[in-house]
């Protein structure tokens, strides 16, 4: 496949690794790949070179983002590497059998040897952030938490995909409509009918509230639900402090992260109380009509402290319980032992609440899975 | 030979205003044989890119849509079974004919309905595949596909595998309604298309109206370039700029004013809410595109 080796191909190689580091998924194809298209294109074109690894090497937006400055960062440091080696070269002439190996630019490309270490080290630490409350999690963990309930949810969403398989998927011939359809040729069978099992695919509605306290739980419970978009015919979400904004297309685009970074720069009065109430009696004005119905499964997130008017929150929620298949009400403050119900806000939603459960930690989040059905 | 410049030259003589990563993605696709993996927000072009291909290479489109439910059979191929009931019963007034015969027969060729994945793999030249909006299709479907595009071949177990002529020039496109396999990404090259920056979208808007006053297409854009920026439910693509280019120069307009863009409205945004935000936002989209409405200028 790569007729020739020269020194680039070791750079392009070293330089996947790089990527690979940086959370691209890289295998030997890929590298294979992009030195195959790299013997297309002139090769003194450092744009058209870019461009030639961007296509082969980036598999979502998110990398697209990310590797012009990582390219830049790479090819800097590999500049300086070979200026030394120049250097070095001509310090001592005699050593010419040695393969010019980079040295700087390895080190600086492994950060430290120890790398398989550091990886079995966070892996142990994962076992006990399983129970540990997501508000309690240092800020350098957060990344790896998040990684592991997205591999979670993809392996749970994988399974309630199994068990809700159909068993046969193959089509079944309607008897009765075929003789009925074929009266009229003599009852010869020419015109076949076939029945298919209905599917009713359960609709989701996300309404996180995303007040300061709450943020970070919204976070995590978003990365877990959005791996269950297979099971689920649609998947809408709505986050809500002083008032609502539907974020499901900003979602498809960018993390919530940086849709929350967004939402809080354009909305005027982010750090202000929550407003439960009015915030939900708005999604049932302006969504009820087109997303809920008996298939709708409503997933409240909020610790239910309302500063709003607490008629409005009730009748807001009765309406919701009227028009939806169930409404689940994620408490993250439920998680811990004693806890009562004591926000008013709480006190008022309750009775139309069908399932009241904690989502305060990673296990959590998993037994949230078997309501879901 | 395809070269770069080629390629350029053969998009733009199509109409399609290209953007160097497009054409090197394009370009590298063609060259490795590799499906081309398209995201993008709607309307942006996406789709275009593989029909102007399709064009550029002198060769057939065929086009898979892809929606929620599709399966194999609507995919790869289909018996025609009516007319093979049909047939079977003018075969029964034959007598001397053995079952080897009748089967040979009635699963031949002319029973065999194509649909777009045979069809793809046993054209006569080697055409350009369009797997569109691939997210829509299920999971299931969608490790198939896998399958089919890493061995072109097809097995019909009445008739035997059917290895595929020449390999289609493969074109995936997707809109990010759901996240797509890893295994899928890996084997395909990774384009993003985005919505059009101002030059891009006047030259464009150029190329495919030529007869357009020049006031009125920057204008046009500079309004579209404004109204995305508002956070819609649908933000409106290439294409609604076009039809409203259309619309508004058919109409023997040569700049946009007030109540042109009020009445217009329609035209560009198909979402109700986006309407009414819109409506309450345009002082603010005047004064930043610098319209003005006939009774001001006067």
């Amino acid at each position: 496949m790569i007729q020739r080796r020269t020194s680039l191909s070791e750079n392009i190689i070293a330089f996947c690794r790089f990527l690979r580091q940086n959370d691209f998924t890289i295998g030997f194809e890929e590298e294979a790949t992009a030195l195959q298209a790299l013997s297309f294109i002139p090769f003194q074109d450092s744009l058209q070179f870019k461009m030639c690894l961007m296509v082969t090497l980036c598999r979502d937006v998110r990398q697209l983002s990310k590797f012009d400055s990582l390219h830049h960062q790479y090819w800097k440091e590999l500049d300086q590497a070979v200026d030394s080696k120049t250097k070095d070269s001509l310090d001592r002439n005699r050593s010419q059998n040695k393969q010019p190996s980079l040295q700087s630019l390895k080190s600086w490309l492994y950060g430290n040897q120890l790398q398989e270490e550091i990886q079995t080290a966070i892996h142990s630490a994962g076992e006990i952030l399983v129970e540990q409350d997501f508000s309690t999690i240092p800020e350098d963990q957060i990344e790896e938490i998040s990684e592991r309930i997205r591999e979670m949810a993809k392996w749970l969403a994988n399974r309630v995909n199994r068990r809700h398989k159909k068993s046969n998927t193959r089509k079944v011939i309607d008897l009765k409509n075929t003789l009925r359809k074929n009266m009229r040729n003599g009852g010869e069978l020419v015109n076949i009918q076939y029945k298919k099992p209905k599917k009713n695919k359960i609709k989701l509605i996300l309404l996180c509230d995303v007040s300061k306290s709450m943020e970070l739980y919204s976070i995590f419970l978003l990365q877990f639900m959005y791996a269950f978009q297979s099971v689920f015919k649609q998947i809408e979400t709505f986050t809500f402090g002083t008032s609502l904004q539907k974020i499901t297309k900003e979602l498809q685009q960018n993390s919530f992260r940086k849709t929350l970074d967004d939402l809080s720069t354009t909305a005027q009065n982010w750090s202000g109380g929550t407003q439960i109430g009015k915030s939900l009696s708005t999604f049932v004005d302006n969504f009820g009509v087109q997303l809920l119905n008996k298939n709708t499964i409503v997933l409240i997130m909020s610790d239910g402290w309302d500063t709003g008017d607490l008629d409005i929150l009730e009748e807001s929620m009765r309406r919701i319980q009227q028009k939806s298949k169930k409404i689940i009400w994620l408490n993250p403050l439920a998680g811990s032992p004693n806890f009562e119900a004591t926000a008013q806000g709480m006190q008022v939603a309750m009775p139309f609440v069908d399932i009241f459960a904690p989502v305060h930690n990673v296990l959590s989040l998993r037994n949230l899975v078997d309501f879901l059905h | 030979m395809i070269s770069l410049e080629k390629i350029q030259e053969m998009l733009f003589e199509q109409g399609y205003i290209t953007e160097p990563q497009i054409v090197m993605a394009v370009f590298l696709s063609m060259k490795l044989q590799k499906p081309l993996l398209i995201e993008g927000p709607a309307g942006v072009g996406k789709t275009e890119i593989a029909k102007v291909m399709a064009k550029a290479l002198e060769t057939d489109l065929i086009r898979l849509q892809c929606y929620e439910g599709l399966d194999a059979s609507n995919a790869l191929y289909e018996w025609n079974y009516q007319r093979q009931l049909l047939h079977l019963k003018v075969l029964e007034k034959q007598e001397n004919l053995t079952i080897d015969d009748v089967e040979t027969d009635i699963f031949g060729e002319k029973f065999l309905m194509k649909r777009p994945l045979l069809q793809a793999i046993t054209h006569h030249k080697s055409p350009v595949l369009l797997i569109d909006e691939i997210d829509r299709a299920d999971e299931e479907f969608e490790s198939f596909l896998l399958e089919v595009l890493s061995d072109w071949q097809i097995t019909i177990p009445e008739i035997g595998t059917i290895k595929a002529t020449h390999i289609p020039q493969v074109v995936v496109t997707g809109n990010r309604v759901r996240e797509l396999s890893e295994a899928l990404r890996r084997r395909c090259l990774y384009l993003w298309i985005d919505y059009p920056d101002f030059e891009k979208e006047l030259s464009i808007l150029r190329n495919r109206l030529p007869e357009i006053d020049a006031r009125l297409a920057e204008q046009i854009c500079l309004f579209m370039q404004e109204i995305r920026k508002l956070r819609l439910e649908k933000t409106p693509g290439i294409a609604e700029t076009l039809d409203w280019a259309m619309a508004l120069s058919a109409l023997h307009f040569d700049y946009l004013d007030k109540t042109l863009i009020e009445q217009t409205l329609g035209v560009i945004l198909k979402d109700w809410k986006d309407i009414r935000q819109t409506q309450l936002s345009l002082t603010e989209l005047y004064a930043k595109t610098g319209i003005v409405s006939k009774v001001d200028s006067l």
